[in-house]
């Protein structure tokens, strides 16, 4: 690839100025991505700390957990190793004046739900109005002992522990006792999650089971909001390759002639666009490493209220799309090379 | 043996009424040892008969041999390959690789070829042709003249057992023409190469072992 690095060498302006693009874009890309992860766990994170497989609501619900109500027969007939999930939204305060908007989710400590939570400070214990809440209140100012005045309501729960990425529709989720939220919900059970799916004759008439993962998709405002972001992404990436094809198409045009004569002197066609297709894997990978680096450090500064994950999957994912639509860029060039004929580049 | 020939030769460029034929029925016949000269005005036709040597044209009608096999059944890719091993051309414009300098582009062929040619060769080339002292240049740093050998040297460098030369001393003075004919003459004589340059300088007509004319796409042999 003698021809290909020389030439990006002798020419660092125009090279530069490629990768400086294809950075910009892909640098876009990864907050996007990041951006719509973030936002996405925001929404889903304790759902899937819960790790089961399906849920129970009622059939009217349209699998919206608050809009859910199961009657006692109904709960009473589904196998008993199964989650109840009482749930309620509501402002909580502490003492000194700090203020949360949370959603209060009522469970029994025996649940497997319960049992699989994970604490990252204090203890696991809901008993007598005591609840282990989302380490954002942690983040947030709140302390282990304090107390969480709830809105509208004599209620107050002790914080005993802190559970790492517990948001439920964007919101921080206080794990609480059946026996905590029956004042607030008059002890309706809205769900019950299980850790197999069920057989469909297990389920009595009027309920209906989802899987988490399209319950997940159904969460108020879920699915709209991946669906933007999954457009915004699609388009820089018909971006990026409309940007790279037009960038390398002028590259090459300017430089048929001298295509043409290495023809002429017996170099092959297919030296010619291996160079090509090496240059343009060699400038995205450049772009898109510069972009990984500086969105990692993006993710880093930002404010932590900006919700934005840049995971490994993420990067991968995108370096590889963007490597590839750099290679579909060349695809417009290469077929000039092809056809480039040395006769009519030599004239005179 | 090495040998290049044409059998009735004609190449038509166009059709119909801007049909136009650029040579016409040319019997031409090259061997080894030789330097043959081309002369002819403008248009005549020399380029085109030159690219139809080296096989970067095909002709309308008629076979070019080379070393007894003609160029038209061999495959593209046999082409490039004959054209990188066997052929040497010097062409009229563009002929250098405008981002590599002068060393690179000695380089470059010595990577496609495989070959591994010593310095030494190199500078013996060079030195002869008087270029020694632009090896680290860029080809836009370089006279025209000094582009020109270059190209030259380049051509001379992978020993080919063809050198096709356009116009090969058209921006050199007659110094420097005199010793590049003579260089070719001595490739031919003493390496037993087949050299045909194209030119309109009529005064290195006495180097040359044949002097052929071509006006109007016609061939005929100089008596000298
Ligand atoms: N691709 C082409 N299509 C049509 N006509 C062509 C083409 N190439 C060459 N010709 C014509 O063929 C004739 C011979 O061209 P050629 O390039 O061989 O001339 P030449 O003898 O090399 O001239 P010069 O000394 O100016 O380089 C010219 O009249 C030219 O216009
Ligand atoms: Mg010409």
């Amino acid at each position: 690839m003698f021809l290909a690095i020389k030439e990006m060498l002798h020419e660092k302006l125009r090279y530069s100025l490629i990768v400086a693009l294809i950075f910009l874009v892909s640098y876009l890309l990864i907050i996007l991505t990041g951006l719509a992860t973030g936002l996405a766990n925001l929404n889903k994170a304790a759902i899937n700390e819960w790790d089961a497989s399906s849920i129970v609501l009622n059939s009217d619900s349209e699998g919206r957990l608050q809009q859910s109500f199961l009657s006692q027969d109904e709960v009473a007939s589904l196998p008993n190793n199964g989650t109840r999930i009482s749930q309620y939204s509501t402002l909580v305060k502490s003492e000194n004046g700090l203020k949360e908007n949370t959603q209060l989710v009522g469970l029994d400590s025996k649940s497997f739900i319960f049992k699989k939570l994970k604490i990252t400070s204090g203890s696991k214990n809901i008993r007598n109005n005591a609840g282990v809440v989302s380490d954002k209140f942690k983040s947030d100012g709140f302390k282990i002992g304090d107390h969480l005045l709830v809105a509208n309501s004599s209620l107050r729960i002790k914080i005993t522990g802190f559970t790492p990425r517990a948001t439920l529709s964007a919101l921080p989720v206080v794990y609480i006792s059946p026996d905590t939220i029956q004042p607030l919900n008059k002890g309706v059970t809205n769900a019950v999650v299980f850790k197999n799916k069920l057989k469909n004759s297990k389920i009595p008439k009027g309920t209906n089971q989802l899987s988490i993962s399209s319950f997940i998709k159904k969460l108020p405002g879920y699915s709209a909001q991946q669906l933007t972001f999954d457009f915004m992404i699609a388009f820089l990436y018909i971006i990026i390759l409309i940007v790279i094809s037009i960038f390398l198409y002028i590259l090459t045009v300017q430089k048929l002639p001298n295509l043409g004569v290495l023809k002429a002197q017996g170099v092959s066609t297919q030296y010619l666009i291996l160079s090509t297709l090496f240059q343009s894997f060699i400038i995205s990978v450049i772009g898109v490493i510069i972009a990984i680096i500086l969105g990692e450090i993006t993710a880093i500064t930002l404010p932590s209220e900006v919700p934005i994950v840049i995971d490994k999957s993420n990067i991968i994912v995108t370096g590889i799309g963007i490597i590839i639509m750099s290679l579909l860029g060349a695809l417009i060039p290469i077929r000039q090379i092809a056809k480039v004929d040395p006769y009519k580049i030599i004239g005179g | 043996m090495s040998n290049l020939i044409f059998e009735s030769v004609t190449k038509v460029f166009g059709e119909g009424s801007s049909k136009y034929v650029a040579l016409e029925n040319i019997n031409f016949k090259a061997e080894s040892g030789q330097l043959i000269l081309v002369v002819g005005p403008s248009g005549s036709g020399k380029t085109t008969f030159l690219t139809i040597a080296g096989g970067l044209q095909t002709p309308t009608e008629g076979d070019v041999k080379i070393n007894d096999s003609t160029i038209k059944s061999l495959s593209e890719k046999q082409q490039t390959k004959l054209r990188l091993e066997k052929i040497g051309f010097v062409l009229q414009s563009y002929n250098l690789v405008p981002f590599l300098t002068v060393e690179e582009q000695f380089k470059f062929v010595d990577k496609l070829k495989n070959q591994n040619l010593t310095e030494q060769k190199m500078h013996e080339l060079l030195s002869d042709l008087g270029l020694l002292e632009l090896l680290k240049k860029y080809p836009n740093q370089l006279s025209g003249g000094q582009k020109q050998r270059v190209a030259i040297a380049r051509a001379l460098y992978t020993d080919p057992d063809y050198i096709l030369a356009d116009e090969p001393t058209a921006a050199l003075d007659t110094d420097r023409s005199m010793k590049v004919i003579e260089l070719l003459r001595d490739l031919a004589h003493k390496r037993n190469k087949i050299i045909i340059v194209v030119t309109h300088d009529l005064r290195l007509k006495d180097m040359a072992d044949k002097v052929y004319q071509i006006i109007d796409g016609k061939m005929t042999i100089l008596e000298k």
